[in-house]
């Protein structure tokens, strides 16, 4: 079932009632209740907004993603439960006994799709995108010659007319850094709901970073975010400001369809099909990640 | 990627209607626990003792219908329907003679 993401960008006071998440106006108008079953994502994004300790427990306890944003109104940070489960100790040690081989074949083969998504993007605009296969097919085991760094110089040189990706740069890096924050946190998500610690990567090891793994797997799933951008910009030229509408087609990247293991689902399923494929990949029951394609 | 597998025809909605006793205390206290168990479970008020609840799929309606039947009082009549988004749509509203707009689609992104 696709769950409901609910983001929240006025002043209100969040509070339980009948169970259900009560969205109230600071004067008392009550604007809406959601129920908490429901619901994958909640997204805070205004600094007048109180929320009770009674809706984030209910919340976590329904393994609901909450995601605070800055004053730039970017997602700063996410919020998980310990208990995503209920086999959580048992396959965190499974996750803590992973070989060196292993994690390097895994982050090999998120590489290639990685890059085959991001060829795929590039064929349908009709950019240059022969010298992504040479990358994609020379990659190594834990990727020592880097190819991921050269395929994606060449990605962005070509995806964009006269663009440099920045995390702070020029439009439309605003609206990608929006929707990989968006992405991140649902795959997050979908590691806590696999039993997985986000915190042990298979390829990022930055000590300041808290989400190695989550943006270990969420790399082939970049491209998709990508696309909903270029789409953005072809209609509406380029632009920088995160206005509402922006937000809200950037948060339908949930249930954008994607292709994964042949057959066709939303994207926030796809996530939870790869993160249960990379638990079976640490007890040894599967060989191959799945990852969705770019079609 | 498209976004047409959350359709009209796979969103269904639950409506439970029902007639409950209220004669004596003890059938007072069943009928508005029965009314309180459907709030709990996501269901809104659409008319007096008619309750609706919006679900994205097939399986989903069927655990609420569950929940339902297992929250039943001793005595009264319930009726329990569940239509696709589309029959839903199609129903017509009056206030008086004046028509009225059909309780707001829910949506998957909410915006508030």
């Amino acid at each position: 079932m696709i769950k409901r993401t609910v983001y929240i960008g006025n002043p209100a006071h969040l509070k339980l009632k009948n169970q259900q998440l009560l969205v109230q106006e600071p004067l008392g108008d009550v604007k809406g209740s959601v129920p908490i079953e429901d619901m994958a994502l909640l997204v805070l994004d205004h600094y007048q907004i109180t929320i009770s300790t009674q809706v984030i427990n209910s919340l976590q306890g329904n393994g609901v993603c909450i995601v605070t944003c800055d004053a730039h109104h970017l997602p700063f940070g996410i919020t998980l439960p310990l208990y995503g489960h209920t086999e959580h100790s048992e396959r965190v040690k499974y996750q803590l006994e992973v070989s060196d081989p292993l994690k390097k074949q895994l982050w090999k083969q998120t590489v290639i799709q990685k890059i085959k998504n991001q060829e795929a993007l590039l064929k349908l605009n009709n950019r240059v995108h022969e010298p992504m296969e040479m990358y994609r097919t020379t990659t190594k085991s834990g990727d020592t010659t880097n190819t991921e760094g050269k395929a994606a110089q060449h990605y962005w040189k070509h995806l964009f007319p006269d663009f440099q990706r920045n995390r702070f740069g020029d439009a439309p890096n605003a609206l990608l850094n929006f929707g990989y924050a968006i992405l991140r946190s649902i795959v997050a998500r979908a590691l806590v709901s696999s039993g997985l610690l986000p915190v042990l990567g298979l390829f990022h090891k930055n000590k300041y970073n808290p989400y190695c793994l989550a943006d270990d797997i969420m790399e082939p799933y970049r491209p998709f975010v990508d696309k909903m951008v270029v789409n953005y910009v072809n209609n509406n030229g380029e632009t920088d400001a995160l206005t509402k509408e922006v937000k809200a087609y950037l948060l339908g990247i949930a249930t954008q369809d994607v292709w994964i293991d042949g057959q066709q689902r939303p994207l926030m399923i796809a996530v939870t099909t790869t993160t249960a494929s990379l638990y079976k990949c640490y007890t040894g029951e599967l060989r191959q990640i799945k990852y969705p394609e770019l079609d | 990627m498209s976004q047409d597998r959350f359709n009209a025809y796979r969103i269904m909605w639950v409506l439970v209607f029902f007639d409950l006793p209220t004669e004596t205390k003890v059938e007072r206290k069943a009928a508005s626990l029965f009314r309180k168990n459907l709030l709990k479970d996501g269901f809104d008020m659409f008319q007096f003792s008619i309750y609706l609840r919006n679900c994205p799929s097939r399986e989903n309606a069927n655990v609420h219908i569950k929940r339902v039947k297992k929250a039943l009082p001793k005595h009264g009549k319930i009726g329990v329907l569940c239509i696709t988004d589309k029959q839903f749509g199609n129903m017509e509203l009056f206030h008086g003679k004046k028509p009225t707009d059909l309780p707001g689609v829910t949506q998957q992104l909410e915006l508030f």
